[in-house]
């Protein structure tokens, strides 16, 4: 370096920028880098909402896979069915593997069995009285004779009351995948249908990424040839997504550089300026990506993807620096950059402080995912500033020498100056228009659907619709969610609703729901159940009056005496107990406990189909009246109530944000006048860019709130340098070509984004580019409100 | 040459009598054909089940009605009440106080026994056949439909079925479960005005 502004102060700004970028590497090498969709879950408010995003982060849903097999004929796809699900049981990584063979759940059966007499909602007192046992004796002969009574027949000595068979016809809701040939199958029976869930967490996604591996393995070794595995649910969407996430912000950093970097050097036509404007760039990759790993504790993989998007603004300094701070003729060499921070640092280092203000309110979002964002933005401006402040007049002290298109840029710019007002009325009027369609449109303004910050395509949406309708009745999105401080609160809370609940049953309104407590009755549950119990020869004399005259002898029912005095000393069912037990994986996904401590048990309903079933929720509603700590809830009404509830919250942030900028400049122009004139521009580009959208009939979301931000954010750096030429007298071509040319690297690096195939940067870029180059058409044409503006050529 | 021609009339005449034998002749698709003319009906029934290891047989008595093309409904008067109504796939059981649905497709064996009761009431033949192995015998007066079960896990469970009538009218219907158990249906028709088929 021959050159040192400041001289020694120069070298202590490039040490400390050295130092900061060494401790920036350091945090990011120890960086965890995160990809799960559930950062653009809001971090949900009230308690039956933390629940739901608690189920859909780390719940059995996260860990579930729906599998199809396509194609074929019928008998090749059940062999599939059955050797694929028996290899997959064989394998660790699988906690359960459903594919209609019940023959898998012998351990559950024998559980239950040993256990009838604490499980079956029909013990009572009653019951074992002598009418309640000739009854129930009835109940069970009634199905020998018929083919169900193959299942009774070799049980009957030992549960002659049939309490397996009540137990089991509670558990069953009678709806499920259509059955043939012992495997599950789509209702048109073009395909064959299996679910399986994996030991490890839905968040975990290396392990999910390796269980669809091993899943598409264990498929080819036992496929024939025709048939095909489709695979969707939570998991395979979630390591999607990080792969593509992945492979498209490579691709966009990759050519949004190369094409950046083509455009500087045309216009600059220096590797030397090329290389000192990527400096600020990389400087604020780095600090953000660092911030975000010290303020969150990890990194998502889309803060990243969206972080690339500060290029955009970043090089604007490093090119308003490079073109502004040019030696003119007569100044002294290498003291270009001092007439710089002199005359433009005030102007950026607004245009930095107001774009701060705007991804602050993103900073306090209730989406993490939001947060990061915010975070990454506001720590890359500030250090992409701080490195064109202070490192770039070191080894740049006179900005770029190189000329390219410059020349061209500014005359380009000049004469946009000079003609754009005098379409001025033209343009307010477009921008009234603009108001006023809004106006007209504003109900179906915005966005009502979570799913818009989905990475997930219409495609695999609908065949995940599809396969959830097959296996799951298709509203295993409805559940009750029933809290409490301990375990037995929550279990005796449950027993409370599932008898709400009974009553929907027995109407038809419900084809059947799921409760923890048939697996893990409360402890008074258990113990009324014990107490109903007779001794032995109580139970002996009652059995004798209620068989007389019937088709079994009660002295064939000794074994039947037997278990009851066996079940009257059995210990007790816990939650404790039930670990390692074969029905240890569905307590755990009917039971959970939330991050705060507190107990959830979930029941997940089972509506009837048609119109009996419609009316269900609203039944389930009544039917909870009273109860404080259970609720109904629809899972997607739920999320959608939530996603208004956050862009309700960021459209009031981006409000503030917005207040935040106008404040800022107005304390620095101290002008009302100037003020309104710097804010006119940037209101207009964001109303005609809503316009726009509106008259294409494409609702704006959250991430299209945080484009229009990024627009004020952007747009306010040509407003203010456009209001301070205008105030200098007569604007400089060069200034005006620096201008230009960091629209021109905003507008194609946000084109590029807007073409991505993640439909949140999508909606990013297809804000950002158009708004930005309004934001720029729209400020020169308000620059000169007295007459086109004479330009000084340089 | 009028000898080979008088054998070839011969052969001729007697093909000819074969064939109109065997379009005379009663088989599965006359049984369908006859059956099928029938939309509804309604029924008395008893039901006598001997099952091994009970003292004496079981008997229950009820009414059972049918309605083309898939309803079908049975009422066990005694010794309790009891209902099994099949709508469609729609399967609704109540005993005592309690009532549950099932959807029938997601019980198989379930959804072939229903199908041998409706296919036959219906005519269907092509439900039958599509679960059983169906062989027919007698005539149109009175016939015996023998249903074998194509499933082999419903054939560990179902032996036979072997269901008897006179016209459209189903008289007996015999279940015999593979492990030795037998169940026979006697059904009594009801309200001949019910009916919409010829007499």
């Amino acid at each position: 370096m021959t050159l040192r502004p400041g001289s020694g102060r120069g070298w202590v700004a490039v040490l400390s920028w050295l130092a900061a970028l060494a401790l920036g590497a350091i945090v990011i090498a120890h960086t965890r880098f995160s990809a799960d969709l559930t950062a653009f879950l809001p971090a949900a408010p009230d308690a039956r909402q933390r629940a739901l995003v608690e189920q859909l982060k780390s719940g059995i849903a996260a860990r579930t896979l729906l599998i199809a097999i396509r194609g074929g004929e019928p008998a090749q796809r059940a062999a599939a069915s059955r050797a694929l699900a028996d290899r997959l049981r064989a394998d660790p990584a699988f906690e359960q593997v459903l594919n209609g063979d019940f023959s898998a759940f012998a351990a559950i059966g024998r559980w239950v069995f040993d256990r009838r007499y604490l499980l079956s909602p029909a013990v009572d007192a009653r019951r074992f009285s002598v009418e309640g046992l000739r009854e129930a004796i009835d109940d069970t002969l009634s199905l020998l004779g018929t083919p169900a009574g193959a299942l009774v027949k070799p049980v009957l000595e030992r549960d002659p009351t049939g309490e397996a068979q009540r137990i089991a016809e509670s558990a069953l809701s009678g709806g499920g995948p259509r059955t043939q040939d012992g495997i599950w199958i789509s209702r048109d029976g073009q395909l064959a249908l299996l679910m399986t869930q994996s030991h490890a967490e839905g968040s975990d996604l290396d392990a999910q990424a390796q269980t669809l591996v091993t899943l598409r393995a264990a498929f080819a070794t036992v496929a024939t040839s025709g048939l095909d595995l489709q695979v969707s649910g939570a998991p395979k969407f979630a390591v999607d997504s990080r792969a593509q996430i992945q492979a498209e912000t490579r691709a966009l950093a990759l050519t949004g550089t190369v094409l950046m970097g083509g455009l500087l050097l045309i216009t600059f036509a220096s590797l030397r300026a090329l290389a000192a404007a990527m400096v600020p760039v990389a400087t604020g990759i780095v600090a953000g990506v660092a911030s975000v790993s010290l303020v969150f504790g990890s990194v998502h993989g889309a803060t990243l993807g969206f972080g690339t998007t500060l290029i955009g603004e970043a090089v604007d300094y490093a090119i308003y620096y490079l073109i502004q701070a040019r030696g003119r003729t007569g100044d002294a060499p290498a003291q270009g950059w001092r007439r710089w921070v002199q005359q433009s640092w005030p102007t950026v280092r607004l245009g930095v402080l107001t774009s701060i203000c705007g991804f602050l309110a993103l900073a306090f979002s209730g989406f993490p995912g939001l947060a990061q964002l915010g975070v990454f933005s506001i720590a890359g401006l500030i250090a992409a500033a701080l490195t064109t402040r202070h490192v770039l007049p070191v080894f740049m002290p006179d900005g770029t020498r190189g000329m390219g298109l410059r020349r061209q840029l500014g005359h380009g710019a000049a004469w946009l100056v000079r003609t754009l007002p005098r379409v001025r009325h033209g343009i307010t009027a477009l921008g009234i228009a603009s108001l006023a369609f809004l106006l007209w449109r504003h109900d179906t303004l915005w966005q009502t659907e979570l799913s818009s910050l989905s990475p997930v395509s219409g495609e695999a949406l609908a065949l995940d619709t599809r396969l959830r309708d097959e296996l799951l009745a298709g509203d295993e999105r409805t559940m009750v969610a029933v809290s409490g401080h301990d375990v037995q609160e929550v279990l005796q809370r449950v027993e409370v609703v599932s008898a709400r609940l009974d009553a929907l049953v027995q109407s038809g309104q419900l084809l059947g729901y799921e409760a923890i407590t048939r697996w893990l009755p409360s402890l008074a549950t258990q113990q009324r159940r014990r107490d109903a119990l007779p001794d032995a020869a109580t139970l002996s004399a009652r059995l004798g009056e209620a068989t007389a005259g019937g088709s079994l002898r009660a002295a064939r029912l000794a074994p039947f005496v037997q278990a009851v005095q066996q079940a009257r000393d059995a210990p007790p069912i816990t939650p404790e107990s039930l670990a390692g037990t074969p029905i240890a994986p569905l307590a755990a996904a009917l039971l959970v406990r939330s991050s705060d401590g507190t107990n959830i048990a979930l029941l997940p309903v089972v509506r009837a189909p048609g119109p009996v079933g419609d009316s269900a929720p609203a039944a389930i509603g009544q039917a909870l009246r009273g109860i404080d700590a259970a609720q109904a809830f629809n899972v997607g009404d739920e999320l959608r109530s939530l996603y208004l509830h956050y862009i309700r919250e960021a459209q009031g942030q981006a409000l503030l944000g917005a207040a935040g900028v106008v404040l800022l400049m107005a304390l620095w122009l101290r002008s009302l006048p100037r003020l309104l004139a710097v804010c006119k521009p940037l209101l207009l580009a964001v109303l005609m860019t809503m316009a726009a959208f509106a008259a294409a009939d494409v609702p704006l979301g959250i991430l299209h709130l945080v484009g229009l931000l990024l627009v004020v954010a952007v747009g306010s750096n040509y407003s203010l340098f456009l209001d301070w030429l205008r105030h200098q007298g007569a604007p400089d071509e060069d200034t005006l070509a620096s201008l230009l040319l960091a629209n021109l690297t905003i507008v194609l690096s946000f084109g590029l984004i807007a073409a991505s195939a993640i439909p949140a940067l999508a909606a990013i870029g297809r804000v950002v580019a158009p708004g930005a180059m309004l934001a720029l058409l729209l400020s020169a044409a308000y620059a000169a409100p007295t007459g086109p503006l004479a330009v000084r050529s340089s | 040459m009028p000898a080979p021609d008088r054998r070839r009339v011969c052969i001729g005449a007697l093909a000819l009598l074969t064939a109109t034998r065997a379009v005379a002749a009663f088989g599965f698709d006359e049984l369908m054909t006859l059956l099928s003319q029938r939309k509804s009906g309604e029924a008395r029934f008893s039901e006598e089940r001997a099952v091994s290891g009970l003292d004496q047989p079981l008997r229950y008595t009820g009414t059972m009605s049918f309605k083309a093309p898939d309803r079908l409904e049975r009422q066990t008067l005694t010794p309790r009440r009891e209902s099994f109504i099949v709508d469609g796939n729609q399967l609704t059981l109540q005993r005592g106080e309690r009532v549950r649905y099932l959807t029938l497709d997601s019980v198989p064996e379930l959804a072939a026994m229903v199908t041998a009761l409706r296919g036959t009431l219906s005519g269907d033949g092509s439900a039958l056949r599509h679960h059983f192995k169906a062989t027919v015998d007698g005539a149109a007066a009175r016939w015996t439909l023998t249903l074998v079960p194509l499933d082999l896990r419903l054939l560990g469970v179902v032996r036979l079925l072997r269901i008897d009538g006179m016209q459209s009218d189903v008289r007996v219907v015999e279940l015999q479960l593979a492990d030795g158990d037998r169940s026979v249906t006697t059904i009594e028709p009801l309200a001949p005005k019910a009916r919409s088929a010829t007499p």
